[in-house]
């Protein structure tokens, strides 16, 4: 990723019309006028796409379900029980964990942007940054869930998290049945990115999962 | 501002078109719009992205909107000229700066968390437990509250701490730190009688965004 000014030369006096052209051209130019280095641009790309993700969350989710002093401390200040496994980071100063349960069930969404909470699911998938997803989760959470496969009873409540401040939510899912030979870590694998959306629920192991 | 952005509650607007799993970036220029952003911190682009016009901003996909947002704020501040982006190339006549994000800054980027709760003490103007209704306002530029919001009655169910006003934030006048509050709304208070009589929805509310129900 270091030489790009061959690809655009052909180009006369507008900017290229098509955007892989387009950030090819800005990124030549920021880099010519020391704006920015190409390899800071390597990190950052590497990072978002390697190094954080719903791995993270994941793991928070696992330790919650087996350690209920860890869980309390999640749900009374998400942010620091977050720092604890070593996940901080862009999009993270308000990380608010909302716990899941047979009557309550929660969601996240951000209706003016896609805030998500970088550090423990990454970056958001393109269908959570939708204009659909976006206009009618606060609205039709419902009819979302069911249409994502998650059909959920009258008596359960809903809760809708909008993300439009600093706040930034996690959903602890439950725990499902079948689990309680499982590890840590062995837990941590079954989490699912969209349960810890809340447009899922973590499916129970299909074998190996003890009782 | 009352713009195509503010999506909450519309309908019409297609499809989810949900995928279980995708690549990180579909494209690998849309990862190179986003780490051009964390790389050169030239504020917040979300009132640029908003006043993107609303056909525009519908056709355009997300790291789109961020491109354009980004490369106006680039010309708006003279970081960059319109004929140096035809180019492609610096004006030879401009000086060369040195990068402020080195590859070494940017891994520490990955776990630097950004703090913009203000510590400040503010007597509070609304208490946990308390009726408010979102006011009726339309501001012009930037805001976080939602259209949906207005007019309608919640409770505080959580103090968030203090925070600037960032409809202020733009070059509109000093800083408004004040306290921000988690609302509960009830979904028939926001979407009628006919939404679930017990769901809810939660969203963070700026002090000014508030009256007494």
């Amino acid at each position: 990723m270091s030489q790009r000014h061959a690809d655009h030369a052909h180009d006369h006096t507008n900017v290229p019309a098509e955007p892989a052209l387009r950030v090819k051209a800005l990124e030549s130019l920021l880099v010519d006028k020391g704006l920015v280095d190409p390899a800071a641009l390597d990190v950052l790309v590497d990072t978002y796409e390697n190094k954080v993700g719903p791995r993270h969350g994941a793991q928070v989710v696992a330790r919650a379900w087996v350690d209920p002093a860890y869980k309390q401390r999640l749900l009374a200040d998400g942010t620091a029980a977050i720092a604890e496994l070593g996940f901080s980071g862009g999009q993270g100063e308000k990380l608010t964990v909302v716990e899941n349960t047979p009557a309550v069930h929660n969601v996240i969404v951000c209706t003016l942007c896609s805030c998500y909470p970088w550090p423990v699911l990454g970056l958001p998938p393109t269908w959570y940054k939708s204009s659909a997803y976006r206009s009618r989760t606060v609205m039709d959470p419902r009819g979302v869930l069911r249409e994502l496969g998650l059909d959920l009873p009258d008596d359960v409540e809903v809760r809708v998290w909008d993300s439009n401040a600093a706040s930034r939510y996690l959903v602890l899912p439950e725990r499902p049945s079948g689990t309680a030979s499982l590890s840590e870590a062995d837990l941590a694998r079954l989490v699912t990115r969209d349960a810890m959306i809340g447009v899922a629920k973590v499916p129970a192991p299909r074998e190996g999962g003890g009782a | 501002m009352n713009g195509i952005h503010d999506m909450g509650g519309m309908q019409g607007l297609g499809t989810i078109g949900y995928q279980a799993s995708e690549p990180m970036f579909q494209e690998p220029w849309e990862g190179r719009v986003f780490a051009l952003i964390r790389a050169m911190p030239v504020g917040s682009l979300r009132p640029y992205i908003e006043r993107i016009p609303a056909a525009e901003y519908l056709r355009m996909s997300y790291y789109e909107r961020w491109y354009t947002a980004f490369l106006t704020r680039l010309l708006e501040q003279g970081i960059v000229t319109h004929a140096e982006v035809e180019r492609g190339h610096a004006d030879p006549a401009a000086g060369k700066a040195t990068p402020a994000i080195t590859p070494a800054v940017a891994r520490e980027l990955l776990f630097k968390t950004p703090h913009e709760e203000q510590d400040i003490a503010l007597t509070p103007r609304f208490y946990v437990g308390e009726r408010v209704r979102g006011r009726n306002i339309h501001p012009t530029t930037h805001t976080r509250m939602p259209r949906y919001t207005r007019g309608r009655t919640g409770v505080v169910e959580r103090m968030r701490g203090v925070f600037h006003l960032p409809d202020r934030e733009h070059g509109a006048g000093e800083p408004t730190p004040q306290h921000v509050y988690l609302i509960r709304f009830p979904a028939r208070a926001l979407w009628g009688d006919d939404a679930p009589a017990h769901d809810a929805l939660y969203i963070d509310m700026w002090e000014d965004y508030l009256e007494p129900a």
